[in-house]
């Protein structure tokens, strides 16, 4: 593992990625620093890190694109996946380094608020637990991009679906005042979660049966839970999206609130993504 | 050393492989031999572990590669169609880092580079940069990376293709000193280039093997006795000459070549040496011979006789 980092981390500065990263965080944090803090002299550190959490969508994809499809593209996997190396392993060397370049940068941003200091007091707490947000919600856009880049040997393509992919989340933050509210359409939203399961099942596991027993049983505990009490439906579309939401938990931190149950969700998230990136290597070998 | 047991592949449909099974020896230089496409990388790419079987199973040393692929994986080198180099590295650079991935300890590191580095003579480019690298140094990086951690095993896909001539002797002069001390699995699609360093050949065609045996026997059995001839005669003349010759299956003109001369292969009706008997017969009717030269059967001939008659030579 500490091999795949090594190599990855000084992949990103023996070829433009990692300067291209930095250089753009860097520009972009630093415009504005200069526009919301500095020149208005305003100590609201925060909220100039939660309106900068958008630049995730154009510098993510620029540093997880290369990750995997270049492997695969150079065909360079095969040193990989025959060297008594485990996939987990090359995986995971593979996201801590993209997460350290980040990490680095991320560092080099703290002079900020340190040049903040020198004109008054600032919040520290609040500044840190900003920051521990903003690493964690970005390390979450990470994994997302490396699994992303595993799914093709077309960096382009990598960083194309990786930019929509994060723009969604987007979207589906601002939806969430705007969908409907009513029990009618929150049942029609769960069967539909319900129907995509399903199918994604059938498409993973090629079996029929498998994909009925669990459309059905699905299909039953909406109707259990209607029956039940039907007001869980009310607003359940939100709620949802409101649970998937990235960018909803981060606003905690912003407040300088620093609390277990958003650092797990985050840290359970990329997780996921890192461990469906090694599963999607592995199926591969066996198709 | 390398069991592989009706190993079979299959892309949907297609079946690259077809229950291949065979077993290489210690010390043993085996040839895989075969057409584009007839299934080498995709049975190479299984034994090293870097693709699944759909069906069989390869053992290397006793070890299962599905059951304990970090053991099986320590003991074997490969180098595939493509060498998997990262262009942007340095020579040192990369076989540094193959040796981080391959779990070679610090402590050996500096002395196994060096011993590699010297065996496949790549010493003087270990500071450039891969990418600016020719061919045939590119090829040798690839050997020398599938050496590390000392595999008793190599599978070497193809490691000739792209090379010129003389890069081509020195790589099998390499294989052939590898050989001494490990046991070599090498693909390749072009005849001389097995029989030159292998011990055994096995042939494969559309994913099945259709022969296998020695380089000696193989051609004994497959190409034996085909002669090409030019000769300064009319052709009327050198046909009727060599048709009167006992032992002589077929003869077919395949026209001039060079003023006044005509080229004809002729085919022994069995494994008989007709050299002198061809001599005496176009001598006695005044037909000069200008060249007279076994025919080397191109891998198609072979591939002609192997599939419609399907033996195993032993
Ligand atoms: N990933 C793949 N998907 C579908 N078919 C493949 C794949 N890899 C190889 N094949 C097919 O399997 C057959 C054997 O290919 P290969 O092992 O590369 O042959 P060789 O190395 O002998 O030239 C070919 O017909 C090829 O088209
Ligand atoms: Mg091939």
């Amino acid at each position: 593992m500490i091999g795949v980092y090594k190599k990855e981390l000084k992949a990103y500065f023996s070829t433009p990625t990692g300067y291209v990263f930095m250089g753009f965080f860097l520009l972009i944090a630093g415009f504005f620093f200069a526009i919301s803090n500095l020149f208005p002299m305003v100590a609201n550190y925060n909220g100039m890190l939660g309106n900068l959490t958008f630049i995730f969508l154009i510098v993510v994809p620029i540093l997880t694109m290369r990750l995997l499809a270049e492997e695969m593209r150079q065909k360079t996997d095969v040193l990989l996946l025959t060297s008594p190396l485990s996939v987990g392993e090359m995986i995971i060397g593979k996201y801590f380094a993209a997460v350290t370049v980040f990490l680095i940068t991320l560092l080099i941003t703290c002079m900020y608020p340190v040049m903040m200091s020198f004109f008054g007091d600032i919040a520290v707490w609040e500044i840190i637990g900003g920051y521990v947000g903003f690493f964690l919600l970005g390390s979450t856009f990470i994994a997302i991009g490396l699994f992303i880049s595993s799914l093709t040997d077309n960096q382009v393509i990598a960083a194309v679906v990786t930019f929509s992919v994060l723009l969604l989340l987007w979207v589906m933050d601002a939806l969430q005042s705007v969908v409907p509210t009513d029990i009618v359409s929150g049942v029609v939203f769960a069967s539909a979660l319900v129907a995509a399961v399903a199918i994604w099942l059938y498409s993973a596991a090629r079996n029929i049966y498998v994909s009925l027993v669990a459309a059905i049983a699905g299909g039953a505990v909406i109707a259990g839970l209607y029956i039940a009490n039907k007001d869980i439906y009310t607003g359940f579309i939100g709620k949802v999206l409101a649970w998937f939401s990235l960018l909803n938990r981060y606003n905690e931190f912003s407040l300088g609130i620093l609390s277990l149950s958003p650092i797990v969700y985050y840290i359970t998230f990329s997780a996921a993504f890192v461990f469906l990136t090694i599963r999607n290597i592995e199926k591969k070998r066996w198709s | 050393m390398i069991e592989v047991q009706n190993v079979t592949k299959r892309y949907g449909q297609h079946v690259a492989v077809d229950h291949v099974s065979f077993t290489v020896n210690d010390g043993e230089i085996l040839g895989f031999l075969g057409p584009n496409g007839a299934g080498k990388s995709t049975t190479m790419n299984i034994i090293t572990g870097y693709i699944s079987a759909t069906e069989g199973t390869v053992k290397i040393d006793g070890i299962d590669i599905l059951d304990q692929p970090e053991e099986a994986k320590k003991r074997i080198g490969y180098l595939p169609e493509f060498p998997p180099l990262y262009m942007d590295m340095t020579v040192a650079e990369y076989l540094d880092f193959v040796c981080d991935i391959r779990k070679v300890s610090s402590a050996e590191r500096k002395q196994s580079l060096e011993r590699i580095m010297d065996i496949v003579k790549i010493d003087d480019v270990k500071g450039r940069l891969i990418k600016n690298l020719s061919k045939g140094y590119k090829q040798r990086v690839g050997v020398a990376q599938a050496m590390i951690g000392n595999p008793q095993v190599l599978v070497l896909d193809e490691p000739t293709v792209g090379l010129d001539p003389r890069q081509i002797i020195e790589m099998r002069d390499l294989i052939k000193r590898l050989g001494k001390s490990h046991t070599i699995i090498l693909s390749s699609h072009i005849l001389p280039e097995v029989s030159a360093v292998c011990d055994r050949i096995i042939i494969i065609n559309k994913g099945k093997i259709v022969a296998a045996g020695t380089p000696d026997n193989l051609s004994k059995h497959l190409g034996g006795g085909r002669l090409s001839l030019r000769v300064a005669a009319p052709e009327k003349q050198v046909v009727a000459a060599l048709e009167q010759v006992p032992g002589i299956a077929r003869v077919e003109p395949r026209g001039t070549f060079e003023p006044g001369t005509v080229d004809v292969v002729v085919d022994p009706d069995q494994e008989v040496d007709i050299r002198r008997p061809v001599f005496n017969a176009l001598s006695r009717a005044d037909c000069p011979i200008l060249m007279m030269r076994p025919l080397d059967l191109s891998l198609e001939e072979i591939f002609m006789q192997v599939t419609t008659q399907e033996s195993e030579v032993s």
